[in-house]
């Protein structure tokens, strides 16, 4: 404990972060059967995976459909154990199955569908049950609720029934539940998916806050391109391997290779590259409009 | 012409306390082998209208003309209409049930009281036509990948032989790839075959590549219905309803804004790489 205390603080002098996530040589395998059980194929759904994440960094997971990218996401707060290798989440290792609950208050989940994740009658029970849940006394709850509310700019919808609320409202409601527990990681699974446009910016702009004043870590599995070119560090997934990493501009600049696996860049730097293909002279890994409409206006 | 949409209103809940507007006043219509899109945020009637189309809601007040007959006259046959005009939800690979891909696709034909032999052709026909891979014809729906039950689920709307397609996000969850792939599969099918084309998308980058014509939706009126070069010029308006148009719209302006003379109504990357590469080297040649 000591030990610990004085290694954070060492860390922290010497301006490290701590890994919150560590993921080392994980496997994973499906083993599909037919109706009599007998084992007809096995899926290695994760292969061999090693990622490190860092307390308060953006992280961003790309893959196909089916390049286990959510399996592997599952093993970050203990819904699935990792077959070989291990993860260690906040520094417990997840196997430990009496420390189950301290992973998944560390790491919260969000899913696709907010239909799915809202239990409460009322915004503000919602957002309470969890803390409730693990015997936090009543005065901390809504203290807890009020902030966790708050920062994701949903507080005076408190007293609303989730039912009526939009697609994006109510993502911002699940994911104020998920903040009501005090996470130091919170991790998305393709959180607008089933969002309109303006419920999409409301969620990715609702949890870039968090990452940035709250120091909380995101690790964000998206399709949607645009949605990554903030973020610190993007891992590319397929499958159930880690074929990529770097920062957004590094991974976006290899369009061909991204094709490939079955992904795409964002519009502005298909633009780009779309520009680049008909002789104009652009740099490599554009991201947003403001950068490709500098570097066009240098040409004229 | 075979859809008609003729001044329908649709209200929620009219017996209760608080009866909700769901549609207001609509009027459209839709002409044999057109790709429209639907574009509106959430909750603002886009789903709705599509739900009357086929006559799975009933107008509250209006009507509705498919081949020029009236959906609610009494006596007209709506099974036969919802054959016509196929829907598609959303997510429908949730609807998936048989134990094989083909019988799940076979279901929807054998309703129709179609022989055996009848219904297995189409089944087979639909696959085809949606790209399905042909060796996972009779494996389990729940062995497949996203793409393919999404598939396999628009086959089997495919296979009662629809006119009129209507697909409400169709590519929700999808990777990039398996989104051009199903709508691309789509396209082709309206180019080939005339199949009349109803895409209610999220994505208006999608429907900017897709379709010859957006219908928005707001309050459950229509707001704006047009090409998509027209529409995505109104995209301050479109703002100000949740929507916005495609980014490469907003790089045209902007650079019209810097003095580059480029046309502002383009909203796919092909044409706008097209365009701003022409202006740029006319640029070079005058310096």
């Amino acid at each position: 404990m000591y030990l610990k205390t004085y290694l954070n603080y060492r860390n922290f002098l010497m301006g490290y972060k701590m890994d919150i996530v560590k993921a080392k040589n994980v496997l994973y395998e499906y083993i599909r059967r037919d109706d009599e059980g007998e084992v007809i194929g096995i899926t290695t759904a994760v292969d061999h995976v090693n990622m490190d994440i860092k307390q308060g960094d953006f992280i961003a997971i790309l893959g196909h459909n089916g390049s286990g990218k959510s399996t592997l996401a599952k093993h970050f707060n203990a819904i699935l154990v990792p077959e070989e290798g291990t993860v260690i989440v906040d520094g417990v290792d997840t196997s430990e199955e009496d420390k189950v609950w301290d992973i998944r208050q560390n790491a919260g989940m969000v899913f696709q569908n907010p239909d799915n994740q809202i239990i409460g009658q009322v915004v503000e029970e919602d957002v309470g049950f969890g803390p409730e849940n693990i015997g936090v006394p009543t005065e901390e709850i809504w203290e807890r609720v009020e902030k966790s509310l708050k920062s994701v700019g949903m507080y005076e919808y408190r007293k609303n029934s989730p039912n009526k609320l939009s697609g994006g409202q109510k993502q911002r409601i699940s994911i104020a539940g998920v903040l009501a527990m005090k996470p130091k990681c919170i991790i998305l699974d393709e959180p607008t998916a089933m969002l309109d446009p303006k419920g999409r910016k409301e969620v990715l702009s609702a949890v870039h806050e968090l990452n940035k004043k709250e120091g909380v870590t995101v690790i964000l599995i998206t399709h949607y391109m645009e949605e990554v070119i903030d973020a610190d560090k993007v891992f590319v997934m397929d499958a159930g391997k880690v074929v990529m990493q770097g920062t957004p501009r590094q991974v976006f600049t290899l369009v061909d290779d991204l094709k490939s696996l079955r992904l795409d860049v964002p519009q502005v730097t298909l633009l780009a590259w779309e520009l680049k293909k008909r002789g104009i002279n652009l740099p490599d890994g554009i991201l947003t409009s403001q950068e490709l409409v500098d570097e066009l206006t240098k040409l004229y | 012409m075979s859809l008609i949409v003729d001044h329908i209103s649709y209200i929620y809940d009219q017996n209760s306390g608080i009866p909700t507007v769901g549609l207001e006043d609509v009027s459209l219509s839709v002409p044999d082998g057109q790709f429209i899109g639907v574009i509106g945020h959430t909750g603002s009637g886009k789903s709705t209208l599509m739900q009357h189309l086929n006559g799975l809601i009933k107008a509250t007040s209006g009507t509705i003309y498919y081949n020029g007959e009236d959906i609610y006259e009494k006596g007209y046959d709506l099974k036969k209409l919802r054959s016509k005009v196929g829907l598609v939800f959303q997510y429908p690979e949730h609807q998936l049930f048989a134990e094989t891909v083909f019988a799940d696709v076979c279901y929807g034909p054998g309703n129709l009281g179609l022989s055996k032999k009848e219904c297995e052709l189409r089944a087979y026909d639909a696959l085809r036509r949606v790209g399905f891979p042909e060796e996972l014809i009779f494996t389990s729906p729940f062995d497949l990948s996203g793409g393919q039950k999404r598939r396999a689920a628009i086959a089997g709307v495919l296979a009662m032989k629809p006119e009129v397609l209507i697909l409400d996000e169709p590519t929700a969850g999808l990777d990039p790839k398996g989104r051009d792939e199903v709508l691309g599969q789509i396209k082709k099918l309206q180019q080939e075959e005339n199949l009349t084309v109803l895409l209610v998308s999220h994505s208006m980058e999608d429907v900017a590549k897709y379709v010859d014509r957006i219908i928005v939706m707001n309050h459950g009126k229509v707001f704006l219905d047009n090409t998509p070069e027209v529409v995505f010029s109104h995209y301050k308006e479109l703002e100000e309803i949740g929507l916005s148009a495609p980014q490469v719209t907003y790089i045209m302006h902007e650079l019209a804004e810097k003095g580059l003379n480029v046309r502002t109504d383009v909203s796919t990357i092909e044409e706008a790489a097209d365009e701003i590469a022409a202006k740029i080297k006319d640029r070079m040649i005058q310096n």
